[in-house]
């Protein structure tokens, strides 16, 4: 039987942060203008009046929605202001021209000003448009500036951290073994212990990695357990008579 | 962020008691040889023939995947009924049907009513791509109303000789012995609208569950559960100007205020378009989705009424069994949705096709009784053609589904041309094409490259939190 989503109270108690009194959608008429500026009072009058019959019964009418929608054509206007704003930011791209420092480009700024307009949107989606498209593609921020701000400063860490161990490390061998500096090097064993951790160095950095490594591991092998399951317990299933 | 809680996975093992009573049903003085050893595949040359009848089979769900079942039955020589409840049944569905479909069934092309050849992905950011270059002339997605498409296959099944029934299907009783039938209990509605319809039982020697995602076929075999996801979709009809925009373009959005697992999308049907999301993790959050899907593409459909609301479940993987001794399950009631794209109508519909040849074949055009070995080689023979193509989507949904710089990177790549090139070869011929390595290689230099600007610009944005 089809499950038909049956919505208790349609949209107006929708009260997440995520969509706060200022955003704007096509049905919650009546808390967009709340808070936003006057000249919309008169549009929001009609659709409070649409809304009153509606939010009184739990199920809802497609008819009442419709009109609710139609209203909406008057505000489209006053939301402009929650669109991303920025001098630099231009038909749809950043104007990289705007971000020269000493003649090359500050591909630092470029970076941070990307993050700042993602976490604007995250915060605050945006209707796409087609009169402004964003066109924007990371990989026009050269390989070696991302190495240099990303990866650089954690491989200074991670290598700080193994000269640090490494040289405590073969400093108890010796005290212990006896084996010098140089005859570790040459030891097969000692060896081996390197390899290991230079590449478990690569997938655990902080104690949470071990967890993600194990979900991730369990989550690889979930979706073939699913499908053979259809096998597993045919086997079970005739066995068992 | 989406990081799910993994169900432990438990299968069939820890399933309600009423799995236990059913299997209690066959006594366990049951010796005859080839039902011990019906894993391994046996030909049904043990099964005696069946003296002055065909086989009867009954196939419960008229829709793609039950009318392409009875089509296919019917014309092997099986005696076959079809069973659907809703004869103008408008399942919520995407309506999204591949190249291949249309010539692998022999659908009518007026049966499609639209040709969609351009696709915009729009990141959380709203970088927008758009995917379709690569197409050539012939290739499209075909957009189908389901009410046409269903009625069209039932229709097809009726003239190859299969009895089509308007009824609802109730419960089934399981045989006694290892060739009793099955006795179906239904409820018949004739032409009478308002009547409440007769109870009504039928004896049947198999059965095809194609009853859709909250198969009572299914339950009856206690075939276990699957996770689903809600699928919630507005039909909105947009000014004439909007709609052109959408004459043959669908969009594709994914972002957290969209969708935690999925992606919202707008796809064009015959005058309206469908607005729509879906989850999986976060099912209580489905209009919130709803809204935020609606506001991204706010500017485009500015002006439009909505015509209907419509949810449904969908499948996320197959259920743990899909078969038992003569019962099969097919399509969305087998739990055949793809992840990542939720694809199902066609692998409803060839799945309908395949379980069918397998009991034509099983019971020689219908002149033996078939058993379980049978309908397992139609599980063998889907799982060997279809389960790479699922894994790769699995992976896909579990790599770039997962946080907004995986959807990020996710645009970004599905800009590459080879990417397109790639992924609508596989969509639309449901087949893994080889590749030239060399573009392999670069594709994946690209992918990680992606990934690692995505993930860095998260971190950059969580400093700036701080």
């Amino acid at each position: 039987m089809a499950l038909l989503f049956s919505p208790p109270i349609f949209i107006p108690k929708n009260s997440s942060p995520l969509l706060s009194a200022n955003r704007f959608s096509l049905l919650s008429v009546t808390r967009a203008n709340s808070s936003s500026d006057t000249g919309i009072t008169s549009p929001a009058t009609i659709s409070v009046d649409v809304k009153e019959p509606h939010t009184s019964t739990p199920v809802v009418k497609k008819e009442e929605v419709s009109s609710a929608v139609e209203g909406e054509e008057e505000m489209k206007t006053t939301e402009t202001f929650t669109n991303f704003e920025d001098a630099r930011w231009v038909n749809g791209t950043w104007d990289l021209k705007q971000f020269e420092k000493d003649g090359k480009t500050d591909w630092d700024d470029v970076i941070v000003s990307e993050a700042k307009r993602r976490k604007w949107l995250e915060e605050n989606p945006e209707s796409t448009s087609n009169d402004e498209p964003v066109v924007f593609d990371t990989s026009v921020i050269p390989w070696w500036a991302w190495m240099k701000r990303y990866h650089l400063p954690e491989a200074e860490l991670l290598n700080g951290r193994a000269a640090m161990v490494g040289f405590f490390m073969a400093y108890f061998v010796d005290s212990l073994t006896g084996v010098g500096l140089v005859d570790q090097t040459g030891n097969f064993f000692c060896k081996t212990l390197l390899f290991v951790a230079v590449a478990g160095v690569l997938f655990i950095r902080k104690n949470e990695d071990v967890d993600k490594l194990k979900k991730l591991f369990d989550e690889t092998m979930l979706y073939d357990k699913q499908w053979q399951a259809a096998w597993k317990d045919g086997e079970e299933d005739s066995s068992k008579k | 962020m989406s990081s799910f809680a993994l169900k432990s996975f438990t299968g069939l093992r820890q399933s309600p008691t009423d799995q236990i009573t059913l299997v209690s049903h066959v006594p366990s003085s049951l010796s005859l040889p080839h039902r011990r050893t019906s894993l391994r595949v046996t030909a049904s040359r043990a099964s005696p023939k069946l003296a002055n009848r065909t086989l009867r089979v009954a196939v419960i769900g008229g829709g793609p995947a039950g009318g392409a079942a009875a089509e296919t039955l019917a014309q092997g020589g099986v005696e076959t009924i079809l069973i659907e409840r809703k004869m103008d049944n408008c399942k919520p569905c995407g309506g999204a049907i591949p190249l291949c479909m249309v010539g692998e069934f022999n659908l009518p092309l007026d049966i499609i009513d639209r040709r969609v050849t351009k696709m915009k992905m729009i990141s959380p950011s709203n970088i927008a791509v758009d995917i379709g270059r690569t197409l050539k002339e012939h290739e499209y997605i075909g957009m189908v109303r389901r009410e046409v498409l269903d009625q069209y296959l039932r229709e097809r099944a009726e003239k190859s000789g299969a009895t089509v029934i308007n009824g609802l299907f109730l419960k089934m009783d399981l045989p006694e012995e290892w060739d009793s039938p099955y006795v179906l209990h239904y409820t018949e509605y004739d032409g009478k609208t308002g009547a409440t319809g007769q109870k009504k039982t039928m004896e049947v020697d198999a059965v095809i569950g194609a009853d859709g995602a909250n198969s009572r076929v299914a339950k009856s075999i206690g075939a276990g559960d699957y996770d689903y996801a809600i699928a919630f979709q507005e039909r909105i009809r947009i000014p004439d100007d909007k709609m052109t925009y959408y004459e043959d373009l669908a969009e594709m959005y994914v972002g957290d205020d969209v969708s935690p697992d999925f992606y919202g999308w707008v796809f064009p049907k015959c005058d309206h378009v469908a607005v729509g999301t879906g989850t999986v993790t976060h099912k209580g959050d489905i209009k919130k989705f709803q809204l935020a899907t609606r506001n991204r593409a706010k500017d485009k459909i500015l002006g439009g009424k909505i015509i209907r609301v419509e949810a449904h479940p969908i499948p996320e993987h197959p259920r743990p069994r899909r078969l038992s001794k003569r019962v099969a399950l097919v399509g969305d009631a087998a739990g055949y949705v793809t992840k990542c794209s939720g694809e199902g109508i066609y692998f409803a519909a060839k799945s309908g096709r395949m379980c069918a040849e397998a009991i034509v074949e099983g019971s020689q055009n219908g002149k033996k009784m078939i058993d379980e070995s049978d309908l397992r080689k139609y599980l063998e023979k889907w799982d060997k053609t279809y389960l790479p193509t699922y894994r790769v989507l699995d992976v896909l949904q579990k790599v770039f589904y997962r946080s907004n710089p995986a959807r990020e990177a996710f645009v970004e790549m599905c800009g590459d041309e080879y990417v397109q090139k790639m992924t609508f070869d596989s969509y639309l011929y449901k087949r893994v094409a080889p590749g030239s390595p060399l573009e392999d290689l670069k594709l994946a230099v690209n992918t990680i490259g992606s990934v690692f600007r995505a993930n860095a610009l998260r971190r950059e944005i969580e400093k700036l939190n701080v």
